[in-house]
């Protein structure tokens, strides 16, 4: 760690925040053009392929009907959920180690949350017709079906969208204020607009305090729910190795940590290019560490969990998809999932590994790609060994559906790089509430 | 348009210290801009009342019911006989409740801020842009040149960097 | 009637669950599987009689097959002792099916007759009733199909052609219900005789191992098959409650 050459001063948070938004270079510029470039070729073009062709275009056949589209689904929906529920639990325990870093985390639910969606329109068979999950009256007088898990799906992600846009633009206002007094041009022009007029005074900082902590405590049940009943959508049906009561804490821990961990690969990407050093230093991903450390052996305990319920209930069913899963055609993707995600973890345990950003890095990027795995071999290796031997298949993943998960990840990085240049990426002032206060000139020490 | 006296700060010490001066002296309420929210306003300035929890509240109450509405009512309007299960099923239906409720429960309060903290602001009032940066304003309507002039002194005794005399309303 | 109307009444007819075991008709089937010689004539009907497409040797390799009855075998033994069998297995329009509460747009339901019956027009294809059905015997059309001409002219006026993206899966031949339906009250309001409306698959069997009728009617032939001690239920174990009744298969040599 090196030591700062002055103290940080207010003025200088202020300074840096507006510095990162205001100033933009080539290497920006490159970056989003083959971002945007990648998101048309990669998701764009072949999306349109399948609409016109047909779900064909996919790998999907007779009993295997989901595909990466929905593991792909889910893993975003699991991304999104360490953004906010980290940083509301984070704000009810009153702990200061997430300011820096709490305002990236929950774009990047957000953006997590756009992508989720788009990835529903993929999946489904007539996306021309998907208004129809939504309750409208209309002149058919036909409404959803709400007993059915995916309206819950619906409802839940309805719910999360609008409570992490909300709680993302609530805790901004003042630093729309903040920016907007430094700022010219149409910048000026936004800012204005989504500041609302904020001034700061001791009336309206109290406002917000108590606003923002009831947003906190209530996205927190909000955000297990979410994924809890994502994970229902497979819980719910009555096919062996996916009709499991384990689900629901199941997916909650999984999107945590893969979640957490897309914060730790985001908190890298924006200290290395943005300039954002002098706060996000190596502490916080220390603190990062050990909660992803906690979340792996939590999830290594529940695939233990799942692993032995099954093997135990001696079911004819269940053995069959467990050893399909653990021996058989993707057995190579499961000792990658626990390779990467139960035991590359375990090297958090050191300190020194916590601190140091690099491996951190690669560590983070490793337990998602593990994550997307686990969320892959729960669609692909559950269908094709279902009750009737018969209809056994097998699933492999088309060119189109690779290129989409590819494209959709682009599309993720685009919306975020879009939002860097023009949100104020580290909260200002959260960041100086961690700062020492400047103390009252010629008074002794602790007046 | 009232005048306004303003004392810039350094610290928020001084900044509180001269808030309870302004107000022992008889002053209106003062009030204080600061770019963090500060600790010991309420010991100072007195206690706040919030109503921003009636919003969420109510606002909860009135989303638990309009989702169990939602989904039984359309349940019973549209008959749709499907697995055997009863057309107003609870396990279903409560799920939908729960985020109905957090829904309308999130909305509300948002609505609550923005009501008690009287934003958008529609019309232009005092403003200290320093004061979103690193200094601490206090600022006290005043009516008269000698009022101005009283309060000046106060907050110079408290430690102000700079006074000014703005017009606007707080 | 108005609002509150609708909603007292509805309310008291539904809210227990059962409400939907009193049938008009409860269609039911019966496979004797000893008669069965695995010929696959019901398949053949069924694709003849419900303008089912013809995906082609590419589509069939990739596992996207396309038949809404199958004749599933499963081989037991080695040559030359191979013991064989067949189960024809088609949608056993289960009453308390898992594909129907899932379907977020209410495209599958169960209607009064006991059938698990498929809305073309609003499935936008979430597929979630393929995953949760246990016999897997829902199909998705991948692509639009298309018949070569003169093929078109062999398509079933009563029944519609489905585009990409729509689930389907057998209907007991609803469009011949519905016509059987028709001519019973031409004739006068009467029901429907036993053996007067027969699926496709019932119709062609050449062995007559496919039985179907209604099991409210206590004189039928299928009610005489209900109580055949051979009769059992597929994976009965999943209380799918499901409509079709299998005749177990007589083994010549079981001990």
């Amino acid at each position: 760690m090196q030591a700062d050459t002055r103290e940080l001063q207010f003025a200088d948070v202020n300074d840096d925040v507006v510095r990162s938004i205001v100033q933009t270079g080539t290497k920006y510029y490159v970056t989003l053009a083959i971002a945007f470039g990648v998101t048309l070729a990669c998701f764009m073009f072949p999306w349109f392929y399948q609409l016109y062709y047909g779900i064909g275009a996919a790998g999907n056949n007779h009993p295997a009907v989901w595909g990466t589209y929905l593991a792909s689904f889910i893993f975003w929906i699991g991304l999104s959920h360490s953004g906010t529920l980290l940083s509301c639990v984070l704000h009810i325990t009153n702990s200061a180690w997430r300011k820096a870093i709490y305002r990236s985390a929950e774009a990047m639910t957000l953006f997590s949350l756009m992508v989720a969606a788009t990835m529903v329109m993929v999946h489904v068979g007539r996306p021309w017709f998907i208004h129809w999950a939504i309750p409208y009256p209309n002149q058919m007088e036909m409404w959803p079906n709400f007993r059915s898990p995916l309206m819950f799906d619906v409802m839940a992600i309805t719910t999360y969208l609008t409570g992490s846009s909300i709680f993302i633009y609530m805790g901004s206002i003042p630093d729309f204020a903040a920016v907007r007094d430094r700022t010219t041009g149409w910048r000026h022009h936004m800012y204005v607009l989504f500041s609302l007029g904020w001034r700061g005074t001791d009336t309206q900082w109290h406002r917000l305090g108590w606003a923002y902590t009831f947003l906190a405590v209530l996205i927190i049940p909000l955000a297990v729910s979410v994924h809890s009943i994502v994970s229902w959508d497979f819980a719910m049906s009555i096919v062996p190795s996916l009709h499991q009561t384990i689900f629901a804490p199941y997916f909650v821990v999984g999107a945590i940590y893969s979640g957490t961990a897309g914060i730790v690969t985001v908190m890298f990407m924006l200290r290395k290019y943005m300039g954002f050093e002098q706060y996000i230093k190596p502490m916080h991903f220390d603190n990062l560490g050990k909660l992803l450390l906690v979340l792996s052996l939590i999830w290594t305990y529940i695939n233990i969990v799942e692993v032995f319920t099954g093997w135990f209930s001696g079911a004819s069913g269940e053995i069959e998809a467990l050893k399909y899963r653990l021996f058989g055609f993707y057995a190579v993707l499961y000792w990658e999932m626990i390779l990467f995600c139960a035991v590359a973890p375990l090297l958090m345990i050191s300190k020194r590994f916590r601190t140091s950003l690099v491996p951190m890095l690669f560590l983070s990027i490793a337990i998602n790609i593990g994550m997307y795995t686990e969320r892959f071999l729960i669609v692909a290796t559950s269908q094709p060994r279902q009750y009737l031997p018969d209809a056994w298949g097998l699933y492999i993943p088309s060119i189109v559906e690779i290129s989409i998960i590819v494209g959709s990840l682009a599309m993720f990085v685009t919306l975020f790089l879009i939002f860097v240049k023009i949100y104020p990426s580290v909260s200002i002032y959260e960041v100086k509430e961690t700062m020492d206060m400047p103390k009252r000139k010629g008074a002794p020490h602790g007046q | 348009m009232a005048n306004n006296a303003v004392g810039l700060f350094d610290e928020p010490e001084g900044a509180l210290e001269a808030a309870g001066d302004l107000k022992g002296a008889g002053f209106g309420r003062p009030e204080l801009i600061s770019p963090i929210p500060l600790e010991g306003v309420e010991e100072v300035l007195g206690e706040k009342k919030s109503i921003i929890k009636r919003f969420t509240f109510f606002g909860a109450i009135f989303g638990g019911l309009s989702g169990f509405a939602l989904a039984a009512g359309t349940a019973v309007l549209f008959v749709h006989p499907s697995g055997g299960r009863p057309i107003i099923t609870f396990p279903p239906f409560l799920i939908i409740t729960y985020e109905m409720t957090i829904l309308f429960g999130i909305v509300a309060t948002v609505l609550g801020f923005l009501i008690s903290a009287r934003l958008p602001a529609i019309r232009e009032r005092l403003y200290v842009p320093e004061a979103a940066v690193d200094k601490f304003a206090v600022t006290v309507p005043c009516d008269t040149d000698e009022q101005f002039e009283q309060a000046a002194a106060i907050l110079r005794n408290a430690g102000a960097d700079e006074i000014r005399q703005l017009s606007g309303q707080a | 009637m108005s609002l509150i109307d609708r909603f007292t009444n509805s309310w008291a007819k539904f809210r227990k669950p059962g409400y939907y075991e009193e049938f008009d008709y409860a269609w039911t089937m019966s496979v004797d599987l000893d008669r069965c010689s695995g010929c696959g004539a019901c398949v053949t009907a069924c694709q003849a009689e419900n303008n089912l497409p013809t995906v082609g040797e590419d589509e069939m390799a990739r596992g996207r097959e396309m038949t809404w009855i199958r004749i599933e075998r499963y081989w037991e033994g080695e040559f030359p002792n191979i013991k064989l069998r067949f189960i024809p297995m088609m949608c056993q329009h289960c009453d308390t099916a898992p594909c129907e509460t899932v379907c977020p747009v209410s495209a599958t339901y169960h209607n009064q007759d006991g059938l698990n019956t498929q809305v073309y027009n609003r499935c936008i294809g979430t597929r979630s009733c393929a995953v949760y059905c246990p016999y897997e015997v829902r199909y998705f059309n991948y692509y639009d199909h298309h018949w070569d001409s003169p093929l078109e002219q062999q398509l079933n006026p009563d029944v519609t052609v489905r585009e990409k993206g729509v689930m389907e899966k057998c209907t007991f031949c609803i469009q011949r219900i519905r016509q059987a339906k028709d001519h019973a009250k031409d004739d006068g309001r009467r029901r429907i005789l036993d053996g007067e409306v027969q699926p496709a698959c019932a119709q062609t069997c050449p062995t007559e191992a496919l039985v179907f009728g209604n099991r409210n009617d206590p004189g039928s032939e299928i009610a005489k098959s209900l109580e055949n001690p051979r009769a059992y239920h597929v994976l009965k174990e999943l209380n799918t409650d499901s409509s079709v009744t299998y005749l177990k298969k007589v083994d010549a040599d079981a001990s």
